[in-house]
């Protein structure tokens, strides 16, 4: 399972459009050409409603292109497989099963008998330092809890390739940083190629080798930038200048593009344009 | 296979399962404190042994429980006081109690029958017609519904029907059923299954209908195929409407039950009460009444137990504490 020539994404000029007549159709994604090479972990960021999910759900399987082709390890995707493993953005664990049965479902579902199920299952949570929870329902948990056994779940079949939609953007900050580290550990372990999808740049930056930025509604790859940080990486890294100067570099991609997601006005004219100074005096001032 | 990777990860992991909830908690607690401090007031309390807490909570749950019990016994007790007062002063105000047998005399009556094996052999009776007429609506309704909640094809190929049908209350199947079925038995278990088949089955639609997708998706990417995801994911997803169209289903059976009992039936506690009408035994009436509030009561109890053995995991469902 850490054969590493596989687990290669390809997307291939895809582009995705919504509506079926002509007069109500929305461009969702359009020529987005991006790749994820074994073992490495990349990012996909862009403003909120950029399409980014769009081309998640359609390397997972779940939707199919317009245009365009997903492929991985030069096959042609068209349905979910257990090949690649995703960790959705809503809590996705089944309620009515304990932890350590989430966890086994995959392998489950591959025919692995019960005995094998359960240590690997019990393996996984013990990675996951969860393993006291094993015969505890979700509901029971935390929601970084919840998503740290997401992603064991998604790990558990041995998949070639790791799809994640802003797996974290449901927890406090807190969490969501405590989850970076856990996430970097565990993908250290694996080394599987892992597609993450998220609007903060920050964590992008933490987790990716590579971020490709996406422009707002109709989503295309505006740029693709390459993290020399080193591995290991730990919170302490946060404050480098190799890191803020790629935080500062990403957030001024971004907030071009999340001006135009707001509307032709914002984009034209700029804030400043409306006769508003956001300055330090804050928004209060001015009203 | 896992086992040299999960020992080192483990050091790096050591101190998150802490997690938020008591990260949060402890960082609330420590800007209690700050706040205490600035407004001069004891700032010790915060820290304080949190056992003590507990107790009136647990003293209140208990008391709540009595309180419970004691407006239990108030409800029944007004039930039965304004049946003997009526019967005692024989009012005539509109309703009349001239000819309503008083408590006393339904308890003689219950006890006489009691000593009969008559009686029992009506309930006995009853009971067996529910439990076919349920059990085959709930091997029908459960796998059409899901299929129907899951399938747009299959529902349109069986919707059309069954909302024709739907509306046709089960007494009024009565005479139909005596037609179709070679005996009285045979329609009176149909008439039952009528009356649960129903709730059972738009319950389950509805089941299949308000699951979140995201676990169906779940599913798939696990590697589950159609026939694994609507047992798997599906069905125990749709479990709680399920639970609430057997126990909508139940009622609904008992009803007809009765309703078929009376009209075509030969034994059985609604057969039991109207021949008792029949046969002026005013008593028994009341008697009769009294059974099928007692037994419906039962059904009802047996399958909430069954829900809560068969959903554990309903107790920490985020709506459960209230």
């Amino acid at each position: 399972m850490m054969n590493i020539e596989k687990g290669q994404i390809d997307v291939r000029d895809v582009g995705v459009i919504f509506g079926a007549d002509t007069s109500n159709q929305v461009v969702a994604v359009n020529d987005v050409n991006l790749n994820v090479q074994p073992g490495e972990f990349v990012s996909l960021i862009g403003p909120s409603g950029c399409g980014k999910s769009t081309i998640l759900s359609i390397v997972a399987g779940f939707q199919q292109p317009t245009s365009g082709e997903a492929l991985l390890d030069g096959k042609l995707i068209t349905k979910p497989s257990s090949e690649r493993g995703v960790v959705f953005q809503q809590y996705s664990l089944f309620p009515w099963l304990t932890v350590r049965k989430n966890v086994e479902f995959g392998l489950k579902m591959a025919g692995v008998d019960q005995g094998k199920r359960s240590i690997t299952a019990r393996e996984l949570l013990d990675l996951a330092g969860l393993l006291s929870f094993e015969n505890h329902y979700p509901d029971q948990l935390s929601g970084g809890m919840k998503q740290r056994i997401g992603i064991v779940r998604a790990l558990a079949t041995s998949p070639q390739v790791l799809l994640m939609d802003e797996p974290f953007g449901a927890l406090d900050t807190q969490t969501r940083v405590v989850m970076q580290e856990i996430l970097t550990n565990i993908w250290q372990q694996f080394r599987i190629s892992v597609l993450f999808i998220t609007h903060d740049i920050e964590e992008s930056i933490f987790l990716s080798d590579r971020v490709y930025v996406m422009t707002a509604r109709p989503g295309r790859i505006k740029a693709e930038i390459k993290v020399p940080l080193p591995r290991p990486r730990t919170s302490d890294m946060t404050e480098t200048p190799e890191f803020t100067g790629l935080v500062h570099e990403l957030k001024g991609l971004i907030r071009e593009e999340s001006l135009a997601a707001m509307g032709p006005e914002i984009k034209t004219r700029g804030l400043e344009g409306f006769g508003m100074k956001v300055g330090p005096q804050g928004v209060g001032a001015i009203l | 296979m896992f086992n040299k990777r999960a020992q080192t990860a483990k050091i790096a992991l050591v101190h998150p399962p802490a997690d938020s909830d008591k990260a949060t908690a402890a960082a609330e607690t420590s800007n209690v404190q700050k706040f205490t401090v600035r407004d001069g007031a004891i700032p010790s309390a915060p820290e304080a042994d949190p056992r003590p807490r507990m107790r009136p909570l647990l003293e209140r749950v208990t008391r709540d429980q009595v309180v419970s019990a004691l407006l239990a016994c108030v409800s029944i007790g007004a039930l039965f006081l304004f049946w003997y007062l009526g019967t005692k002063y024989r009012i005539e105000f509109y309703i009349r109690f001239k000819n309503v047998p008083t408590p006393y005399e339904v308890m003689q009556q219950a006890i006489q029958v009691g000593l009969s094996t008559k009686f029992l052999v009506n309930v006995v009776y009853s009971i067996r017609r529910i439990m076919f007429g349920f059990a085959v609506a709930i091997a029908v309704g459960v796998p059409l519904g899901l299929m129907i909640g899951r399938y747009r094809r299959v529902n349109d190929l069986f919707m059309p029907a069954i909302e024709i049908l739907r509306p046709i209350p089960a007494i009024a199947w009565v005479p139909m059923s005596i037609m179709l079925w070679p005996n009285n038995e045979a329609s009176i278990v149909f008439i039952t299954f009528i009356g649960a088949f129903f709730p059972i089955l738009l319950n389950t639609i509805h089941g299949v209908h308000s699951m979140d997708g995201v676990l169906i998706r779940a599913g798939r990417v696990l590697g589950a195929n159609e026939a694994r995801l609507l047992w798997n994911v599906v069905l125990p997803g749709s479990l709680p409407h399920i639970f609430t169209g057997l126990a909508v289903g139940m009622g609904v059976a008992w009803v007809s039950l009765i309703a078929a009992e009376m009209i075509s039936g030969q034994f059985g506690v609604g057969y039991f009460t109207w021949e008792a009408y029949s046969l002026v035994n005013y008593p028994a009436i009341v008697l009769g009444m009294i059974t099928i509030g007692i037994l419906g009561l039962a059904c009802s109890g047996i399958i909430r137990i069954c829900g809560f053995f068969v959903m554990p995991w309903l107790a920490f469902a985020p709506g459960s504490k209230k």
